[in-house]
C-alpha cells in the first residue's frame, strides 16, 4: 500500500513536470546580436504569449535605464522589439523581460562596442640616415680627391 | 700621367662609386613592415578551449602584458574610445606602451579583455606589437594585475581582418572564460593615408 502511494505520486510528479516544463523553459529573454558597434540596432526577443499582451523589456547600463514595449511577435515565437543604440554609451547592458500577464521571461546581456578597428600604426619611415651620411661622406671625398688630383696635375704640367 | 696619379685616380674613383651606391641604397630601401600572420586554419581561434581553463578572477587593473616569444614586456595604460567612437590606442609618442580597454572586463575575469598597442611609429619605428603576427598557438601571454596577481593566457590563434570588416563580436563578445585580445595592425600600408588597411588580432585563453 505504502510503495503504492509513493509510485502514484512519482507518476503524479513527472506529469506534472512534464506539463510546466514547456512553460519554463519558453521563460526566455536573447538580445541578437550580442554585441554591436554604438549606433547599431539590436533585437530584444522575450518567449512571452502575445495573448497576454505587450512584452516591456527594461534596458539598464551604463548610461541607460529605460522600458521598451514590444513592438512584433517574433518569428520563432515570442514577442520582439528594435533597439537602436545611438547615443548609448559603450559598455554592457543588461535586459530584462516581463510579459503582458506580469511574468518574468528573464534577462540577457548585449554589448555596445567601439567603431570599426583599431587605428595602431602609423608606418615607419625606412632608417636610411647611416647609409645617406656614409655615402655623401664618401661621394664628397672622392669629389675632394679628384679636385686636389687635377690641381696637382696642372701644377706638373706648369713646372714641366 | 704618374703612376702614383694612377693608383690616386683609382682610390678615388672607387671611393665615389662606393660613395653612390650607398646613396642608391639609402634612397630605395623599403621600410620595415611587421610581419604577416599564417593563413587562417580550419579551426576558430574565438574560440579555443585549453584541456585546462583557469577559473575566473575578480576585477583588478592590469599593469604590464609580458610576451617571451616575441620579446614583449610593455607597461599598460588604460584606454577607452575616441570621440568619434573608435577604440582609443595609446598616444602616438609611447610606442612602447600598450592600452587595456578599460569599458571591458579586466584581463582573467570571465569574458573578453582587450589590449591594443602599436605596430610601428612613423619617427621611431617599429613599436609595441610589431612582431605581433609571429605569435603562434601555444604563445604564452602573461599579464600582471594590479591586485598582485598574474594571469597566463595561450594563444589559440593569430588572425588578421579588414579594418571595414572588424569582427567585434569575437573582439569584445562576453563569456563564462577568461580570455584575451591582442590588436594591432597590420596588412598593406596605404602611403597615401598613412595608414594600414588591416587590424592583426591574437586570441587567447586563460590557462591554469
Amino acid at each position: 500500500m505504502k510503495a503504492q502511494s509513493v509510485l502514484v505520486s512519482a507518476t503524479l510528479g513527472v506529469g506534472l513536470g512534464t506539463l510546466l516544463l514547456p512553460a519554463a523553459a519558453l521563460a526566455e529573454t536573447t538580445v541578437s546580436p550580442a554585441t554591436t558597434p554604438v549606433g547599431g540596432t539590436v533585437v530584444l526577443t522575450a518567449s512571452c504569449n502575445p495573448k497576454s499582451g505587450d512584452a516591456i523589456f527594461h534596458v539598464t547600463g551604463p548610461n541607460r535605464d529605460q522600458n521598451v514595449r514590444s513592438t512584433t511577435a517574433a518569428a520563432g515565437g515570442g514577442l520582439s522589439a528594435e533597439l537602436f543604440t545611438a547615443g548609448f554609451t559603450i559598455g554592457t547592458y543588461t535586459v530584462t523581460a516581463t510579459c503582458g500577464d506580469g511574468t518574468s521571461a528573464g534577462s540577457a546581456t548585449f554589448a555596445v562596442t567601439p567603431i570599426g578597428g583599431a587605428a595602431a600604426g602609423e608606418g615607419a619611415n625606412a632608417d636610411t640616415t647611416g647609409l645617406l651620411a656614409a655615402g655623401g661622406t664618401l661621394v664628397g671625398a672622392a669629389a675632394a680627391g679628384t679636385l686636389a688630383l687635377v690641381r696637382r696635375r696642372r701644377h706638373a704640367s706648369t713646372l714641366a | 700621367m704618374f703612376p702614383g696619379h694612377r693608383t690616386a685616380a683609382a682610390a678615388i674613383a672607387l671611393t665615389g662609386v662606393t660613395g653612390l651606391g650607398l646613396l642608391a641604397v639609402g634612397a630605395t630601401r623599403p621600410p620595415p613592415r611587421p610581419p604577416r600572420p599564417p593563413a587562417p586554419a580550419a579551426a576558430d581561434p574565438a574560440t579555443g578551449q585549453p584541456a585546462t581553463p583557469a577559473p575566473p578572477l575578480p576585477h583588478a587593473n592590469p599593469t604590464r602584458v609580458t610576451i617571451p616569444a616575441i620579446d614583449v614586456r610593455a607597461d599598460l595604460v588604460p584606454v577607452a574610445v575616441t570621440s568619434t567612437g573608435e577604440l582609443e590606442v595609446p598616444p602616438p609618442d609611447r610606442p612602447t606602451i600598450a592600452g587595456w580597454y578599460r569599458l571591458g572586463v579586466s584581463p582573467g575575469e570571465a569574458g573578453n579583455a582587450v589590449i591594443v598597442g602599436h605596430v610601428d611609429s612613423r619617427d621611431t619605428g617599429p613599436a609595441v606589437f610589431f612582431d605581433l603576427g609571429r605569435l603562434r598557438p601555444g604563445d604564452r601571454i602573461r599579464v600582471a594585475r594590479a591586485d598582485a596577481t598574474e594571469v597566463t593566457f595561450a594563444v589559440d590563434g593569430v588572425r588578421s581582418y579588414p579594418k571595414t570588416a572588424f569582427p567585434a563580436d569575437l573582439v569584445y563578445g562576453a563569456g563564462t572564460v577568461p580570455r584575451l585580445r591582442l590588436i594591432t595592425c597590420g596588412g598593406r600600408f596605404d602611403e597615401r593615408e598613412r595608414r594600414y588597411l588591416d587590424n592583426v588580432i591574437v586570441f587567447a585563453t586563460a590557462v591554469a
